[in-house]
C-alpha cells in the first residue's frame, strides 16, 4: 500500500515543459478603473485600464498608445494607487502584438507572497490583451523506487494554487516528456486521480502558493489512453447514423482510419468536407475509412447536410454534442478534431486536413506493415497565444426559489454575453438529478455579442417531499468560435429550492416597453398639436424620456453601452477586411483555369484572428481543385514571420493579411477584394 | 454677432468634448448628442447611431439609448447640430454656398436612418459606421496615422464617402446635415417639441427675406419656424433687420413658435400673401 506523500514544488520555466504550462486568460481592459488610481504617465492617445489580481494583491495597469504610436504598459508595481513613469514595462513590438513581461508578488490567503512572472500580449489595437503566465512548479515523487516528475499550474492566473481552474500534469508514462495539452493522457483536474504503475493518487492539499502539494493514495483508476501518433486509438462501438447497424473501431482493423469530430454548426468542419469527400472517393477503394462522430444535437440539420453532401461514410450521432461518448473517450474539447489512424490501429497523424490529409493517407495505405511509427511532431517552443475558451456569459440566478411538494416554480436565469463572440446553443439544464427535482432541460438558442437572454427553467418537486432548502446547480451549456476554433463550454451557478414555500407569482422579466409607445405617440401627437397643448406634450415627453432612461440604467444598458464602445471596430475603420461568407468559383475562372499549362505555386498568409482569410483559403483551395497546375501552401504568418517578411507580408512588423503569393512571379496580392479576377490575372502571367 | 460667438463657442466645447479621450478619460457610458465615431482613439462617448445598429443587433430593447436620444431632442432638438455636432462643425467650416433647401430630398436622412437599422438587422453588422463620413475623419485617418489602420478597401471606401461629403458640403452648406445625416433625422422628430427654439413676431415680420438668405440649411425660417429641417443655429436671428426673430428656451407651445401659415397663426400672420 501505498503512503501519503508531500511533494515540495520549485518554479520552473514553462518553456522547459512545453506550451501546455503557459496559461493562456483573455483580459478585458477597460475605459476607466472602477477604484481610485491616478496615472502620471505621459500624455497618451488612447489609454485602457486593468486590474489584475494576484491572490490578495491587486496592481492596476494602463496600456496606452502614446500621440507618437508607440504603445506602452505601465504597472502600479507598489500597489500604492499611483502610477508613476518608473512604472513603466519594456516592452517588444512584432507581427501585430506588443509583449512585455513582467514579474509582480503574489499574495495567496494562508500562504506565502511568491513572485510570479507574467507576460502581457496586446494584439495591437485591441481593447484586450492576453495574460501569459501559470507560474508552473515542478516537483518529484517516489513510485516503486522510481522517481515521477509532477507539475503544477496556476491556470487561471489569480496567483492562488489549488483553485477553479488549476490543473496539475504527471509524467505517469516516464518518458521524460509531459502530455500535458487539454486533451493529453497527463493533465488532471484539481479532482481527478491518476495512475503510475498499479498505483493511484490524488491530491489531498494544495499550498496555496504552490510551494507543496500533499498526494493521497485512492482507488485504483485506470490511466487514460494517450491521444498521441504512436499509441493505439482508444477501441468504442457505436451505431451508425442514420442506419443503426453496430460497428466498432477495431473491426476496421487493416484500414487506414480517419477519425473525424465535427458538426455541422461548425464553420471550418463544414469548409472541409469536400475535400473529405474527395480524398474518401479517391483512397477508399484502396483500404481507406473515414469514421466521423458528429456532435450536431439537431437531426434534422445532420439528415440535410448528409443528403446535400452525400455523405457515405459510417457517422456516430447521440444528439449529446460534447457529450458523445466517443467525444468523451478521445478528450474532444475543441473541433475540428481528427485522428488518422493506420492499418494496425495506431494512431499516426493528428488533424490532417486539406494536401497533408491526402499525402498521410497515401503514405499509409503504400506502408501497410510498417513497423516504424512516424516520428512526433516536434514541441512548439512559443506559447500558442490565441482565444483559450473561457467563458463568456454572465449568468444571474435568485439565490432562492420556493416550491410547494407536487408543484412546480420557474426560475428565471439571467444570461448576459460581455463578449464580442456569438455564443451558439445555449441550453439550460439542472446539473444532476436531485431526488424529487424534475426540470427539462431548455432550449434558449444563440445569444449575440453583448446580448441579454432570459432563461425561464421550469422546476416540479414530486409529492410528499420533506420541506426544507435544497442546494441545486444549473448547468449552461453552449459553445462559441474564435476564427478556425470552437470551443464546447459549461458554466454553472447556484440556487436553492425551498421546499414547502410558496412559488411567488412567476415573474415575468419586466420590461416598460409602453414608455417607448408612449414616446412615439407622444412625438406623433406633438406634430399635430400647437400653443398649450404642445407644451403639455412636450413636459409630459421629457418625463417619460427621464423614465425611459433611468430604466435603461437600471436594467444596466449604460454599461452595455460602455461595452460596446470599448471594443474597438476593427472593421469599421480599415484595419482589417472582412468577408463572412464564402466564395463559389465562377464557371469563367474554371475555364481560365483549364488553359493553365505550367505549375503555379500559390501560398496563402493568414493567420487565426483574420475573419477573411477563410474567404481567401477556401478561393485559392477552390482553385487547385480546378485546375492540376495550381498547387496551394497555407501559411500561418505568424507562426512564420520569416516567410511573411521575405514575401512582402509583413513590413516593419505590420502584418498585411490575407496575402496571396504567386511564387513563380514573386507578386502578391493583398487582401479579398475581387481576389478572383486578380489572381486569374496572376495566374495567366505564370502558367502559360 | 454675439450670438455667432457664442455658437462658435459651444462648437468648439463639442469638438472639445468629443476628444475628451487626450485628457486619458477612456470611454464611458454617455452617449455622444450627435454624430461622432466611437471608434476615434480619444472618444470617450458613444455615438448613438453605432449604439442603435449594436442594439439591433443584440436584440436588445433600447430604453437607455431612446431615453438618452429622447431627452437630448426634448432638450435642444436639431440645436445639437447646429450648436454642438463636431461634425456639424465641419460642415460649418464649408458653408460657402448657401442654398436653398430641396424638400424632395429632406426624407433621404430618414431613410439612411432606416436603411442603418434594416442592415443592422438583417447583415447583423453595423454598415453605417463602415461608410460614415464622421468615422472617416474622427477614426479611420487618424488610425493611419498611428500606423494600426491599412490602406485598404474599407478605408478607401472611408475616404471616398468623406471625399463624397466634403465636395457635397462645399457645394451646398449644410449638405450633410440637410439630406444624410441619421442623428439629424432622430433629432428633427423633437424639433418642435424642444425647449430651445425659434420664436418669431408675426407683427414685425415684414417677409424680407434676409432670414432666408442667412440661413445655412437653405429653409424659410419665419414661414416654417422650428421645422424639422431647421437645425437652431440662430443665424437669422441677427440680419433681421425687425428684430422678428429671437432665439432661446421656451416652453414649445408658447406665443411665436408657430409658424406663419400654420393653423393655429395670428390673424395678422394669416393676411400675409403666400410665398411666392
Amino acid at each position: 500500500m501505498a503512503l501519503a506523500q508531500e511533494i515540495q514544488l520549485e518554479p520552473v520555466s514553462p518553456e522547459a515543459l512545453g506550451g501546455w504550462a503557459q496559461a493562456v486568460l483573455s483580459f478585458r481592459l477597460h475605459p476607466t478603473l472602477s477604484r481610485d488610481v491616478t496615472f502620471a504617465g505621459p500624455a497618451l492617445a488612447m489609454a485602457q485600464w486593468g486590474d489584475i489580481t494576484l491572490g490578495s494583491h491587486r496592481y492596476a495597469m494602463v496600456l496606452g498608445v502614446r500621440p507618437d504610436g508607440e504603445a506602452g504598459l505601465w504597472v502600479d508595481g507598489d500597489r500604492d494607487g499611483r502610477i508613476t513613469p518608473e512604472e513603466a514595462v519594456p516592452g517588444l513590438r512584432g507581427n501585430g502584438r506588443v509583449v512585455w513581461e513582467l514579474e509582480l508578488l503574489a499574495a495567496p490567503a494562508g500562504g506565502e507572497p511568491y513572485p510570479y512572472p507574467l507576460m502581457v500580449v496586446w494584439p495591437e489595437g485591441r481593447g484586450y490583451v492576453y495574460l501569459v503566465g501559470g507560474a508552473p512548479r515542478r516537483g518529484e515523487l517516489v513510485v516503486d523506487g522510481k522517481r515521477v516528475t509532477f507539475v503544477l499550474v496556476d491556470e487561471d492566473l489569480d496567483g492562488v494554487f489549488g483553485t477553479k481552474d488549476d490543473f496539475y500534469a504527471v509524467d505517469v508514462d516516464g518518458d521524460g516528456a509531459i502530455h500535458g495539452d487539454p486533451d493529453g493522457h497527463e493533465r488532471f483536474a484539481l479532482g481527478e486521480a491518476f495512475t503510475v504503475g498499479t498505483t493511484s493518487f490524488a491530491l489531498a492539499r494544495v499550498a496555496p502558493s504552490g510551494s507543496w502539494v500533499l498526494l493521497a493514495p485512492t482507488a485504483y483508476v485506470p490511466p487514460k489512453a494517450p491521444l498521441i501518433p504512436g499509441h493505439p486509438a482508444p477501441d468504442f462501438r457505436f451505431s451508425t447514423f442514420p442506419d443503426g447497424k453496430s460497428l466498432a473501431l477495431s473491426e476496421l482493423k487493416g484500414k487506414v482510419v480517419l477519425l473525424d469530430f465535427w458538426a455541422t454548426w461548425c464553420g471550418p468542419c463544414m469548409q472541409e468536407l469536400p475535400h473529405l469527400k474527395q480524398v474518401y472517393e479517391r483512397f477508399q477503394d484502396q483500404g481507406f475509412e473515414i469514421v466521423g462522430v458528429s456532435l450536431d444535437t439537431s437531426e434534422r440539420d445532420l439528415r440535410a447536410v448528409l443528403s446535400s453532401q452525400g455523405i457515405r461514410w459510417p457517422l456516430s450521432f447521440e444528439g449529446k454534442r460534447w457529450d458523445n461518448p466517443v467525444a468523451e473517450l478521445y478528450r474532444v474539447y475543441q473541433i475540428p478534431t481528427s485522428f488518422l489512424i493506420d492499418r494496425r490501429g495506431v494512431i499516426r497523424f493528428r488533424d490532417p486536413t486539406g494536401d497533408e490529409l491526402e499525402r498521410a493517407v497515401a503514405e499509409l495505405l503504400a506502408e501497410p506493415r510498417a513497423e516504424e511509427p512516424p516520428p512526433e511532431a516536434p514541441p512548439v517552443a512559443l506559447p500558442e497565444v490565441r482565444g483559450p475558451p473561457k467563458p463568456i456569459l454572465e449568468v444571474q440566478v435568485p439565490t432562492e426559489v420556493g416550491v410547494l411538494p407536487g408543484g412546480a416554480t420557474v426560475l428565471a436565469v439571467k444570461l448576459a454575453n460581455t463578449s464580442p463572440y456569438l455564443a451558439e446553443e445555449v441550453r439550460v439544464l439542472i446539473h444532476g438529478s436531485p431526488e424529487g427535482i424534475t426540470a427539462p432541460p431548455l432550449e434558449v438558442g444563440d445569444i449575440p455579442p453583448f446580448g441579454e437572454r432570459t432563461a425561464d427553467l421550469t422546476l416540479t418537486a414530486a409529492e410528499g417531499m420533506a420541506q426544507g432548502n435544497i442546494p441545486i446547480t444549473i448547468d449552461i451549456l453552449y459553445h462559441y468560435c474564435i476564427g478556425d476554433s470552437c470551443f464546447q463550454m459549461s458554466q454553472a451557478a447556484g440556487t436553492a429550492l425551498a421546499i414547502g414555500v410558496a412559488p411567488t407569482a412567476a415573474r415575468r422579466a419586466w420590461s416598460p416597453w409602453w414608455l417607448l409607445l408612449l414616446l412615439g405617440v407622444g412625438v406623433v401627437v406633438g406634430w399635430f398639436l400647437w400653443g398649450r397643448g404642445l407644451s403639455g406634450v412636450g413636459l409630459v415627453l421629457l418625463l417619460v424620456a427621464g423614465a425611459a432612461l433611468a430604466a435603461g440604467v437600471f436594467f444596466g444598458q449604460s454599461r452595455q453601452a460602455q461595452l460596446i464602445g470599448a471594443v474597438l471596430c476593427t472593421s469599421c475603420v480599415g484595419i482589417e477586411e472582412v468577408h463572412a461568407a464564402l466564395p463559389v468559383l465562377s464557371q469563367e475562372a474554371r475555364a481560365a483555369l483549364a488553359e493553365l499549362v505550367r505549375p503555379v505555386h500559390l501560398v496563402v498568409f493568414h493567420a487565426p484572428w483574420c475573419r477573411s482569410c477563410p474567404y481567401a483559403i477556401s478561393l485559392v483551395e477552390q482553385m487547385a481543385q480546378a485546375s492540376p497546375f495550381v498547387q496551394v501552401e497555407l501559411v500561418d504568418a505568424e507562426e512564420e514571420p520569416a516567410r511573411a517578411e521575405a514575401a512582402g507580408v509583413s513590413r516593419s512588423g505590420r502584418l498585411v493579411i490575407p496575402a496571396v503569393l504567386v511564387v513563380e512571379t514573386s507578386q502578391v496580392l493583398f487582401g479579398t477584394h475581387h481576389l478572383e479576377a486578380q489572381l486569374l490575372a496572376l495566374l495567366r502571367e505564370a502558367g502559360r | 454677432m454675439r450670438l455667432r460667438y457664442l455658437r462658435r463657442g459651444t462648437q468648439g466645447l463639442g469638438v472639445l468634448l468629443a476628444v475628451f479621450g487626450v485628457t486619458g478619460i477612456g470611454m464611458t457610458h454617455l452617449l455622444f448628442p450627435g454624430l461622432h465615431c466611437y471608434a476615434c482613439p480619444l472618444a470617450i462617448t458613444v455615438c448613438p447611431i453605432g449604439l442603435m445598429q449594436n442594439l439591433i443587433i443584440a436584440g436588445t430593447v433600447p430604453f437607455y439609448l431612446v431615453g438618452a436620444v429622447a431627452t437630448y431632442g426634448l432638450a435642444l432638438g436639431r440645436g445639437w447640430c447646429g450648436w454642438f455636432c463636431p461634425f456639424g462643425t465641419v460642415n460649418d467650416l464649408l458653408a460657402f454656398r448657401k442654398v436653398r433647401f430641396r424638400h424632395a430630398l429632406s426624407p433621404l436622412k430618414f431613410l439612411v436612418l432606416v436603411g442603418t437599422g434594416v442592415a443592422a438587422w438583417s447583415l447583423a453588422d453595423t454598415w453605417f459606421c463602415k461608410l460614415c463620413p464622421a468615422a472617416s475623419l474622427t477614426a479611420s485617418l487618424p488610425y493611419l496615422g498611428l500606423g494600426v489602420a491599412q490602406v485598404n478597401t474599407p478605408f478607401l471606401v472611408h475616404m471616398g464617402t468623406l471625399a463624397g461629403t466634403l465636395v457635397g458640403m462645399a457645394l451646398v452648406s449644410r449638405f450633410w446635415c440637410r439630406y444624410l445625416c441619421p442623428m439629424g433625422a432622430v433629432l428633427s422628430v423633437f424639433n418642435r417639441v424642444s425647449l430651445f427654439g425659434l420664436r418669431l413676431r408675426a407683427d414685425r415680420c415684414g417677409q424680407c427675406g434676409l432670414c432666408v438668405q442667412a440661413c445655412p440649411m437653405g429653409i424659410e425660417p419665419h414661414r416654417d419656424i422650428n421645422s424639422p429641417d431647421c437645425i437652431k443655429c440662430g443665424e437669422c436671428v441677427p440680419v433681421c433687420k425687425a428684430g422678428a426673430l429671437s432665439i432661446g428656451f421656451s416652453l414649445p407651445g408658447v406665443r411665436g413658435r408657430v409658424p406663419l401659415r400654420a393653423p393655429g397663426a395670428s390673424a395678422r400672420a394669416d393676411r400675409v400673401p403666400p410665398h411666392q
